[in-house]
């Protein structure tokens, strides 16, 4: 999306996004999602419900775990931004992600890239969390499949705790 | 084919990694909102403020002066065609409050939502009715010019003599029974985006069936099939529920006058709203039975809110008394159903349609019974449970038909039917009869029961599928399908079972689905289906292969095919296994690019009817302060055949548990009395379960090996969620003392019945 069509004001925004530096210019009232997926083709976020509801759109912010949805693009100026593309190095998939992976921790995969932002801000700050600490930070985001039990197991096992 | 069982090397019945799962995780996996076309618009629909009204006129010329708008249609400036009986790409009439009025196309979204907004439609108001039992009487106003029954005659299935079977009763409990309308709320929004190059169009779309949208659009636009390509990409959850909706057409008529491929998306909101939701069901069931606990009839009458259209509503009528019919012997049942138009959102279907609903009914009128009698549910429901050799009567439908519709006769065995084996393992595992009262605490607020409830759902044979495998010179092998994976996992199941019949690899084999242009018809994925249908297909086509690796080797190894033996990716000669070949190797010798077999098969039996069982045991803690019901533990005993892949199979049982758990418990989408509004479209108001709501879930299958299924197998998809809702309201009822005749059982029921 280009941001001509002068009656929306727009700004110019520095990020960056998986290491990677971008200067971009944007309406004011776009989100950080709106800009990561429609501006810079990053897919894997997705717009689940674009209301702060369902997490699928989970980014770290400055290494915290937002809704990219209730982030204007205006407030990541200068941040730092890791989408679920900025994971796996060289093709080589994450240790939580082959986790997710080999406990089959999602179905339809549309919650999954959200699930895996949350979990590795948990696992960063926490490396050994309860199951109570798994859900509490995973609270924030809703797999309709429900496949919430084998995410549970997921983060045990990428915790080490299996 | 049991003996696939025993092999040491054996696919069946290992946990390999979901199929495309690495995509998922890495966020490279498209779905249909994530893909850009050059040129792309974006779109954008008007909805409806109105529960039922005609459209005067709309005028368009605001919106279309607005700089970037390069498409607006209505219902007045494009073809009349219908995707559906009741269904028009646009229509004249609005039936909903969220009912698609016109849509826009722009070059990007802000553009295309700001020109719905000028938008300027002249409405003539009509009454609305969001009452099916009022829609059907008499003086109701038409909702479609037909009438408000949305099936052409009501459902009445009748098995015996259902007045003779209460006449011989002892006692008859009756009661009526309410389960009210909620979404699947899939988390991927429907999303469509439609492209036209010299009058052939190509959608990618969320779709569970590509093939049967396609002969939709077809009739809808008035164009051949093969003029239309649809893709359906990865899939963001089914549910059953995608589409049923207007959504491809929409997309493709704007493309179509804007020139340019559009792109739209639903909001979270319209997905609630204007997506399909299961249907609002009113049940009055009767049941007659002797003091020595036989059942003599069963008599259900169903009234169901189809809300504004069709879609899959004569199904779902069918579905909601199959357990009335089916579950429990008994000489005399009866089922009728009438299904009603109304104002409310339009139902579609939902995760096992109507079975829910009826199991709900069913299940909680049998722990009367039981409870009535002095009898355990648990042995009550061991003596009563429909056996192997099903209902009694006399088989009505001709010797030589598959049986693939609800059958109502008797005299018709089961292929398999292990729920006997499901109450007995079930029961153990959850220690029924030491089942807990207390928590050992004194904390007199808190209540803890225990339920149970069994359940019947007819699943695998559906309509005739095709597959087709592939194998090229290179080696490698495709299994192509017309099927959608819908998020459960049939593209690893029919890798498996592929990979099995030629020997090889689980990683050798890759898939190509959800495309008409390169797969062979198929039906939509529905109805527990794929693993049945399109696995027989896949079975079948890669015996065919097998056979021609084997001739090919033959001519290279100098033997006799019957001599030889393929597996661990080898061709080998039987008495001498030094001479062998890879399957690779073989496959180079063939002189075209690649061998197929295409495998269409009508699935099923004469014989038999394939249905698939479970027993649900749950304990629960209700707290009497706050009307909270905790799930404290869940055992789910399911018999599904030859599970084919426990990890998935395992994920399946717990996800489709703990989605119910919301219709019993949380979920109901709210249509305002007054207004038709719908109130609650979003998830927090919706009030599906996280994970902080995910119980103790312990999943047992049982030892069962269909003779029909492919490989063993039976349907799985939806059976785990029939039974939840019934189960949840006996362990209530065992907690408190007070029976739920409707779900969800919310704080504020629990509370209202405890102290009013």
């Amino acid at each position: 999306m280009n941001t001509s069509l002068s009656e929306y004001p727009s700004s110019s925004v520095n990020l960056i996004v998986n290491e990677q530096a971008h200067q971009l210019s944007v309406r004011d009232h776009w989100t950080l999602l709106d800009v990561l997926r429609d501006v810079l083709e990053l897919t894997g976020s997705k717009r689940g419900c674009d209301r702060g509801e369902c997490g699928s759109c989970t980014v770290l912010l400055d290494g915290v775990p937002v809704y990219s949805c209730q982030i204007l693009a205006l407030q990541s100026q200068g941040k730092t931004v890791i989408t679920i593309e900025g994971l796996s190095q060289n093709g080589v998939m994450t240790a939580l992600q082959q986790a997710f992976l080999d406990n089959d921790g999602g179905q339809c995969g549309y919650c999954t890239p959200g699930f895996v932002i949350s979990s590795l801000a948990l696992l960063r700050d926490n490396p050994n969390p309860t199951d109570k600490e798994i859900c509490d930070a995973l609270s924030g985001n809703i797999c309709r499949c429900n496949a919430y039990g084998r995410i549970i197991e997921s983060v045990r096992s990428a915790s080490g705790r299996n | 084919m049991p003996g696939a069982l025993e092999m040491s090397e054996s696919l069946i019945g290992r946990s390999v990694n979901r199929h495309h799962f690495p995509e998922k995780l890495t966020g490279d996996a498209k779905y249909s909102a994530d893909l850009i076309m050059p040129g792309m618009l974006h779109a954008a629909i008007l909805r409806s403020p109105h529960p039922h009204a005609n459209i005067l006129s709309i005028d368009t010329s605001k919106a279309e002066k607005l700089a970037g708008v390069k498409a607006v249609i209505t219902p007045f400036n494009i073809p009349s065609g219908r995707l559906a009986v009741d269904l028009f790409i646009l229509d004249t009439r609005v039936r909903f409050v969220g009912d698609e009025v016109a849509a826009v196309a722009a070059v990007d979204p802000d553009i295309a939502r700001k020109a719905i907004d000028l938008l300027d439609v002249r409405y003539e108001i009509l009454p609305f009715i969001l009452d099916p039992d009022e829609a059907l009487s008499k003086d109701a106003i038409k909702i479609h010019e037909n009438g408000n029954l949305a099936i052409p005659e009501p459902i009445n299935l009748e098995r015996g003599d259902i007045e003779k079977g209460l006449i011989e009763a002892d006692e008859i409990f009756e009661d009526s029974y309410y389960i009210p309308a909620h979404s699947a709320a899939a988390l991927e929004p429907r999303a469509a985006l439609a492209y036209w190059d010299n009058g052939h169009l190509t959608i990618w779309k969320s779709t569970r069936g590509v093939h049967v949208e396609r002969i939709s659009l077809s009739n809808a636009l008035k164009i051949p099939t093969e003029n239309i390509r649809i893709v359906g990409p990865f899939l963001g959850g089914g549910f059953g529920n995608k589409d049923e909706t207007r959504l491809g057409a929409i997309s493709a008529v704007l493309a179509q006058k804007a020139d340019r491929p559009v792109r739209l998306e639903y909001s979270r909101e319209e997905e609630f709203v204007a997506g399909r939701t299961r249907h609002a069901s009113y049940i009055d069931l009767k049941i007659g039975f002797k003091l020595d606990g036989t059942i003599t009839a069963i008599h259900g009458v169903a009234t169901l809110n189809s809300g504004a259209y069709q879609a899959s509503t004569p199904q779902m009528s069918r579905r909601t008394g199959q357990c009335m019919l089916y579950l429990y012997s008994c000489p005399n049942v009866k089922y009728e159903s009438y299904p009603a138009y109304t104002n409310c959102p339009t139902a579609g279907s939902y995760r096992a349609l109507g079975a829910p609903q009826g199991h709900f009914a069913l299940e909680t009128l049998m722990d009367r019974v039981a409870e009535y009698l002095g009898i355990d549910p648990v042995e009550f429901r061991k003596k009563n449970h429909v056996k192997i050799e099903g209902q009694p009567g006399r088989r009505t439908s001709p010797d030589d038909q598959i049986i693939d519709s609800q059958p109502v006769e008797g005299g018709v065995p089961f292929s398999s039917n292990e729920l006997g084996q499901c109450l007995v393992k079930g029961a153990e595992a959850f220690d029924w009869v030491n089942r807990r009262k207390s928590n050992g605490s004194n904390d007199e607020s808190k209540k803890y029961g225990s339920g149970v409830a069994i359940m019947i759902y007819r699943g695998g044979p559906g309509y005739p599928t095709g597959a087709e495998v592939r194998v090229n010179k290179s080696g490698e092998i495709t299994v192509i399908c017309g099927l959608m994976d819908v998020g459960e996992g049939m593209t690893t199941v029919l890798s498996q079972m592929c990979a099995e019949v030629l020997g090889v690899e689980y990683a050798d084999v890759s898939t190509l689905f959800g495309d008409t242009e390169s797969t062979p018809d198929a039906p939509i994925t529905s109805g527990s289906t794929a693993t049945f249908s399109a696995g027989t297909a896949v079975i079948r086509a890669s015996t065919i292969i097998k056979d021609s690796l084997l001739a090919l080797a033959g001519t290279a190894l100098e033997s006799e095919i019957s001599d030889l033996v393929l597996e661990n990716g080898y061709i080998s000669v039987k008495t001498d296994p030094d001479r062998r070949m890879t399957v690779k190797e073989v496959a180079s010798l063939m002189t075209n690019d690649y061998i197929s077999s295409i495998s269409t098969v009508d699935p099923g039996s004469t014989e038999y009817i394939v249905n698939s069982f479970g027993a649900h045991f749950v304990n629960v803690e209700v707290d009497t302060y706050t009307g909270n019901v905790n799930i404290l533990k869940y055992v789910a005993a399911h018999d599904s055949g030859v599970i084919i892949n426990p990890q998935l199979s395992l994920n399946q049982v717990e996800g489709g548990i703990s989605q119910m758990l919301g219709l019993a418990l949380s979920e109901e989408l709210v249509t305002d009395r007054n207004t038709g509004v719908t109130l609650n479209g979003s998830y927090l108001e919706h009030k599906c379960p996280t994970i902080l709501d995910y119980p103790e879930i312990q999943v047992i299958f049982a030892d069962s090996v269909d003779p029909v299924g492919p490989m063993g197998a039976k349907a799985l998809g939806e059976v785990p969620s029939v039974g939840v809702g019934a189960a949840v309201a006996n362990a209530v009822y065992d907690a408190i003392g007070i029976r739920f005749n409707s779900l969800p059982i919310s704080p504020d029921k629990i509370i209202r019945a405890l102290y009013t």
